[in-house]
């Protein structure tokens, strides 16, 4: 019993930094139609800022996340113009890879020269070191964090998607893009808008993960099979697949490592490929479209 | 495919693309080329054996890549799926069973065409994204099953214990990597002969239609899909026998040959050296994998970076890798030669 | 001149949502048959192609191929049974040159394109026959061009090339001169005057100099229905086709 409260602990928490940092992919895949295979290389960009903030300016960790993220999105705009831009639309993916793969390298090799090849940290303050306890049961302070952090990321995106006229927008681009360039809304600064916020998450869920996903230079290259499995899965452009996608693929995944020390991730990938056979459009989208 | 369609339009366009005629007239020659280079390396460089073993066996996986994306238009982040496990077969074959190396490439091209042949008909029916991603997940599951069938493979230990008898009864693999070497080559320049018999036959033209239109293809009464299988599956033979070949001359196998950096890697290799062309596989790999050496000998990401700066130099100014670079350069020299020419005439 | 019925249409309809696009359609094809297909814009003539050639299913009906029922089959399968059609905006693969299109279409009729490892230049007979086909159509000056530097003139020839290679019972052309200058619809004309005999032929047309020049029989489309059909003559002096049709343009014009 505690065993599987453990796994369940674990496993959300790890689902919700998946989700906090593939949502951005799946968001910016729907709009823009760009596999951007340097999603993972974001977040690692917005972890090891918040690594240096904390460790090399000192700022407290309440400082250093959001920091972390607004250096990250400044960081990332300018990518958007000078060359994700070239290459939007369905048409392209053999360019989008090879140009993503290309900055996923150039990121990989700078972060490198900047801070070495070593595992970077980034402090926890003391409130989340300890556990909190709810009912009869401890949880590590880091993984309510993070379950906590991820449920309002979800809430939050799930407000300025529903609830606001950049969201009424964006899904009317996602729906279709011709109908809403007709309609007089600007694509060129809701991709602009769209590339940030997906940049923005990348990093917050780089740094809240990194106790999960650890901090070191192929960061990028390791983990950006997962996020794309999660969007795949989940459905481009959908947060509420991107999130059940990513739980499902965390508690797998823990429950893999606990439990059977083996199949988890062959189970997901095997699963990955039904789903995407049935549903080629992702397991969410395809069934509500 | 829509993509293929549009690069091939592009590039068509641009004229960047030789006429298919003279490209038919010229194209042998690039055998005897690669052989000739390839024995002159093996004089110049007899310190670099080992390296230059791993650059024929990897032009002979990223040949396989080209048949699929080049010919078919098929975009795949998971042809590593096919190279390991003819890795991994034809390996735990040597350790089991056969030591003949010509055994185990067989053994090697049979496991890999046969996962392609399977695979290909599973996820071939989508395109874009969705490809891509299927071809991932593929590769992904290869790797772990290898990775958990731990007695077969050892796991992420790597299996090792391969050791094949002389090539032919008469050539031992030696300690230099003389013989590794130059069976790699050998096998490397049939395989070339071999793909560029198939693309120039009538599946290979029909293959080049379904990568520029699969709807005109079905219109003459084609299956385009049934084309794309058979190619992938080809195309798996190709790759499961750089897999064995890579085993059977390195006398490893690891978890890394089936997974998705080496895929990735692959296409930059490919793309690199142009794709389509079936020698831009071989110029690809060498000047990849030779660079790779001189620069990661240093440190490793120098290495990424300049590679990564050189991927996206290539999407935003040379769509067609460097052999097209050189086409469109002694075009566009041809085109400035051409009116002095004339004036001088005149 | 009653060849053997080669496409036999009974009773064809569709209809998208409660939209009837096509209601009730009879037509009979017979070898040698050179039947034009008309009609005012959105008289449902490319409806009508796509339910015969089985881009999209019929709500009712059936098609006849040489007294074969093909209503079921996809259209993959009649072409293979010999229904072919030619498109209207011209469909080709750029980057491959014209005589390659050829070899392909050959190829693809006798169903040898799976074979791996013999030379496209050594398959027996195909060189003799393409090459026949390059001078029917006139097409042999730009055999090696790669069909994307192509006159768009000459690609339409190339369509037209690339149905006649592959033998076809039924023919048919969708607007074979669309967006062609008028000096070089006659080289398309022509080509198609040299057709052989023996296939019947259909052919969807605006331009009436065109279609009383190449039709014995016109078949009259208006609304998704079937309004008449007769003889070139019977229809030009139609009163009723005259109204829905020839006068409403002749006025345009």
């Amino acid at each position: 019993m505690e065993t599987m409260f453990g796994i369940a602990v674990d496993g959300v928490a790890y689902g919700m930094i998946l989700f906090i940092i593939s949502v951005g992919l799946s968001v910016t895949l729907g709009l823009m139609r760009v596999v951007n295979l340097a999603h993972g290389a974001f977040a690692m960009v917005g972890g090891y800022i918040a690594s240096y903030a904390a460790q090399g300016a000192g700022l407290p960790y309440a400082a250093a996340l959001p920091v972390a993220v607004v250096l990250t999105v400044l960081a990332t705009l300018p990518l958007e113009r000078l060359l994700y831009r070239r290459i939007y639309g369905s048409a392209n993916e053999l360019a989008q890879v090879l140009l993503t793969i290309g900055l996923t390298f150039v990121i990989v090799a700078g972060i490198n020269y900047l801070f070495g090849p070593t595992l970077k940290r980034i402090p926890l303050p003391e409130l989340l070191t300890g556990t909190v306890q709810i009912g009869s049961k401890a949880i590590p302070a880091h993984r309510a964090f993070v379950i906590v952090a991820g449920g309002l990321t979800l809430l939050a995106l799930w407000w300025l998607l529903e609830r606001t006229d950049f969201g009424i927008r964006l899904r009317a681009a996602v729906d279709d893009p011709a109908m809403a360039a007709a309609l007089g809304i600007r694509t060129e600064r809701l991709y602009l808008a769209t590339f940030a916020l997906g940049s923005g998450l990348a990093a917050l869920g780089g740094v809240l993960g990194a106790e999960l996903l650890p901090l070191e230079p192929y960061y990028a290259i390791r983990y950006i099979v997962l996020f794309l499995a999660v969007v795949a899965v989940g459905g481009a452009g959908s947060i509420f697949g991107s999130a059940a996608a990513a739980l499902a693929l965390g508690i797998v995944d823990t429950a893999g490592k606990y439990l059977i020390p083996s199949f988890g991730e062959f189970f997901f990938y095997a699963a990955l490929i039904l789903i995407l056979f049935r549903w080629p459009y992702g397991f969410f989208k395809g069934r509500t479209a | 495919m829509t993509m293929a369609g549009r690069t091939a339009s592009r590039t068509g366009v641009a004229g960047a693309h030789p006429p298919p005629a003279a490209r038919r007239d010229l194209g042998w020659i690039g055998i005897p080329l690669v052989a000739v280079a390839g024995l002159a390396a093996f004089w110049l460089l007899p310190d670099d054996l080992a390296l230059l073993t791993r650059i024929a066996a990897s032009a002979l996986f990223v040949l396989s890549l080209d048949l699929v994306l080049g010919y078919g238009g098929i975009a795949t982040l998971g042809q590593a799926a096919m190279y390991g496990t003819g890795a991994y077969a034809a390996g735990i074959a040597a350790v089991n069973w056969i030591s003949d190396p010509f055994a185990l490439l067989a053994v090697g091209g049979l496991a890999g065409g046969l996962i392609a042949l399977v695979t290909g008909a599973l996820i071939l029916h989508a395109h874009g994204l969705t490809l891509l991603m299927l071809t991932i997940a593929v590769g992904q599951i290869v790797q772990e099953i290898a990775n958990k069938a731990r007695d077969w493979t050892g796991g992420s230990d790597g299996l090792s214990g391969i050791d094949p008898a002389p090539v032919l009864g008469l050539f031992r693999f030696d300690l230099y990597g003389r013989t590794a070497f130059l069976f790699a080559l050998a096998v490397l320049v049939v395989a070339l002969m071999v793909a560029r018999r198939i693309v120039r036959s009538p599946f290979g033209l029909a293959c080049r239609g379904v990568k520029e239109d699969p709807l005109r293809v079905s219109a003459l009464g084609g299956s385009p899909k049934s084309y794309l299988v058979a190619l992938y599956a080809v195309a798996g033979v190709f790759a499961g026998v750089a897999g064995a070949l890579t085993a059977v001359t390195s006398g490893i196998v690891g978890l890394d040959s089936a997974g998705f950096p080496w895929s990735a890697e692959a296409l930059v290799m490919l793309v690199l050296g142009g794709t389509g062309r079936l020698y831009g596989a071989v110029i690809g790999t060498a000047v990849f994998m030779g660079i790779h050496h001189i620069l990661a000998s240093s440190d490793p990401f120098h290495w990424m970076g300049f590679i990564g700066l050189f991927l996206i130099g290539i999407v935003l100014f040379l769509p067609g890798g460097i052999a097209s670079g050189a086409g469109r350069l002694s075009a566009l020299l041809s085109a400035l030669a051409r009116p002095g020419r004339d004036g001088g005439r005149a | 001149m009653s060849g053997a019925a080669l496409l036999e249409v009974e009773g064809l309809s569709r209809n998208f949502g409660g939209l009837q696009v096509a209601s009730d359609i009879s037509l009979t094809l017979r070898a040698g048959d050179r039947c034009a297909l008309i009609g005012p814009n959105g008289a449902g003539k490319t409806t009508f192609v796509n339910l015969v050639t089985g881009v999209i299913p019929p709500s009712a009906g059936t098609i006849r191929l040489a007294g074969r029922d093909v209503t079921g089959l996809p259209a993959a399968e009649r072409v293979r049974l010999g229904l072919i059609r030619s498109f209207q905006v011209a469909r080709l693969f750029r980057s491959m040159t014209v005589r390659e299109h050829l070899e392909l279409a050959v190829l693809q009729r006798d169903r040898r394109t799976f074979r791996l490892f013999a030379s496209v230049a050594r398959v027996a007979g195909l060189a003799g026959e393409v090459a026949e086909l390059l001078d029917a159509m006139g097409l042999g000056a730009v055999a090696s061009t790669a069909v994307g530097s192509l006159p768009y003139g000459q690609q339409r020839l190339l369509e037209i090339a690339l149905a006649v290679a592959m033998k076809p019972k039924v023919l048919i052309l969708d607007e074979p001169a669309a967006g062609v200058p008028h000096a070089e619809s006659q080289r398309i004309l022509d080509a198609i005057d040299r057709l052989p005999t023996d296939l019947a032929v259909l052919m969807i047309e605006h331009d009436m100099d065109l279609v009383f020049r190449f039709a014995s029989s016109i078949v009259v489309l208006a609304q998704g229905r079937l309004l008449c059909s007769g003889t070139a003559a019977e229809i030009a002096a139609d009163p009723q086709v005259r109204e829905v049709y020839l006068g409403s343009r002749a006025d345009a014009r």
